[in-house]
């Protein structure tokens, strides 16, 4: 007889960009938790982390505004589930942080008008997917896999650091992505520019900013022979799809490649129907490679 | 400016400044042996006039004015390559946080720190939604920093997309949100908090 499979269900945070310009990363999350058989409930009444504005200007709102959030997903069950990079930074820095601080717990304690929860795990999607879930039973759920398809994984910055928080994979040379990507069936391209800035928030100060690291980035993964993108940040989402034909303009060069959510790809390749994917959102359309690889 | 004669003596030496920097960032700098690892990686070093060694470097002789003039701070991304790969564990991605928070504090808005103007009312939206407004964030951030044509076409197609809401929800906790703000505030007013 096998063991009982350990029926898994979690808190969800979806962070503001998941709402809004992110939204398929939200419907692909839902559908492939779905098609999985994991448990997803959404924190009610969660607010905005901050992300990376809030720390920039001040340090202890960010650390409040986090340990708002951490105190309201006390009320649902299960480990926190969280999709967007930043978010996780944030959420995994400020329990961090606040453990061997004590005057800056008081300080946040006393901001919050509550206790902070420091014990409640907060996990990445990748991280549930390859250690909870297991990439085993991963493999198993497949029913379209992803063979041929050549996928660039994107870490960008705030998967792995800063070093001592979120604890996902090796810093400097990580390979969750691709483990759990390749679980599906799809091969992955060898490339620099795996953890490189994509120019972050300077998307609204300063585009040129971004189109200059961002196009470093889809020059990279076009010359190691990528189809495509696959990342974990909304930010990054944006910077290299949205902006991505500024950033040919700029450059004078054509990348036409299209930037997926990771689990826009998985939830794919488990059997979700495209139609929810929410492709048609993606500004590089995505629809000719993939019938090309014949996955529609 | 860059290559220009460095005069130390007690006057020029502002150590109060860096014990400040040091306890918000919560870093040392006497720490760092200047081997630049934190520049090398650094993936806006070349949009700064100092790179962040030098920034630390400045720090760690108290050159105060050098360190808060120019652009370097307000280019620095967070990325966090450089207090990941210090060997001698310098934060300098908290360093680069408070100095912003220093040049905010003593010399008000400038046109190098745009990109604190966008924090802001990113912020703005926080107390006023509880949530990020995208769609207000990019209008108000345009109107503030004179840019009015800027991203003037990518704006329709991404409301056609689904991807910019025009609309926007707001959170029942409003006053609880509001609350962390004043709470804040009032900490610092007593000199409870940095
Ligand atoms: S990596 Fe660390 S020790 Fe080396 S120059 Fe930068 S701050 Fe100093
Ligand atoms: S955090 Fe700032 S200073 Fe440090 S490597 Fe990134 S951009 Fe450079």
């Amino acid at each position: 007889m096998t063991p009982a499979k350990k029926l898994l269900s979690y808190s969800y945070y979806p962070g503001c960009s998941l709402h809004a310009s992110a939204k398929e990363y939200d419907e692909s999350t839902r559908g492939l938790f779905k098609a999985l058989g994991i448990g997803l409930q959404e924190v009610p009444d969660w607010l905005c982390c901050g992300a990376t504005p809030a720390h920039n200007v001040d340090e202890l709102l960010s650390l409040s505004l986090c340990a708002k959030n951490l105190s309201l997903a006390e009320g649902v069950e299960g480990d926190l589930a969280v999709a967007c990079a930043a978010c996780f930074s944030r959420l995994k820095v400020t329990q961090h942080h606040l453990a061997d601080n004590e005057t800056k717990r008081k300080q946040v304690e006393y901001a919050i008008d509550g206790t902070v929860n420091l014990a409640k795990p907060v996990k990445h999607l990748l991280e549930i997917l390859a250690k909870d879930f297991g990439l085993d039973r991963l493999t198993e759920a497949v029913q379209k896999p992803l063979a041929g398809l050549k996928v660039a994984c994107y870490y960008g910055c705030l998967l792995t650091r800063p070093p001592e928080v979120p604890q996902l994979d090796c810093v400097e040379a990580p390979t969750i992505m691709e483990r759990v990507i390749g679980a599906v069936g799809a091969e992955t391209v060898g490339w620099s520019h795996r953890m490189e800035c994509c120019g972050a928030n300077f998307t609204l100060s300063r585009p040129g900013v971004v189109l200059k690291l961002s196009g470093s980035i889809l020059d990279s993964a076009k010359a190691a022979g990528a189809d495509c993108l696959m990342v974990a940040c909304p930010l990054c989402h944006g910077n290299l799809d949205i902006r991505q034909k500024e950033i040919e303009e700029a450059t004078g060069q054509r990348f036409g490649m299209p930037v997926f959510y990771m689990t826009q790809l998985l939830a794919l390749a488990v059997g979700v129907a495209p139609g929810k994917l929410g492709f048609d959102s993606m500004i590089v359309n995505p629809l000719p490679l993939l019938r090309e690889k014949q996955l529609l | 400016m860059k290559h220009s004669t460095m005069r130390l003596s007690i006057e020029t030496m502002n150590l109060d400044f860096v014990k400040k920097v040091e306890a918000l960032s919560g870093s040392s700098v006497r720490r760092c042996f200047q081997c630049g690892k934190c520049s090398a990686g650094c993936p806006m070093r070349s949009f700064m006039e100092h790179p962040p060694n030098r920034i630390v470097r400045f720090l760690q002789l108290g050159q105060y004015e050098r360190v808060l003039a120019g652009r370097s701070i307000w280019y620095c991304a967070s990325c966090e390559t450089c207090t990941t790969r210090c060997p001698n564990k310098v934060d300098l991605a908290a360093i680069m946080d408070a100095l912003r928070k220093c040049s905010w504090d003593a010399k008000g808005p400038s046109k190098e720190s745009y990109v604190q103007l966008a924090n802001r009312l990113f912020i703005d939206n926080i107390r006023t939604y509880g949530r990020q407004y995208e769609m207000r964030l990019a209008a108000v951030f345009n109107v503030k920093s004179g840019q009015f044509l800027k991203d003037l076409m990518l704006g329709p197609k991404l409301i056609t997309k689904g991807k910019l809401k025009v609309f926007h929800q707001k959170n029942k906790n409003l006053a609880e949100i509001e609350q962390i703000f004043k709470r804040i505030e009032e900490l610092r007013k007593k000199g409870e908090a940095p």
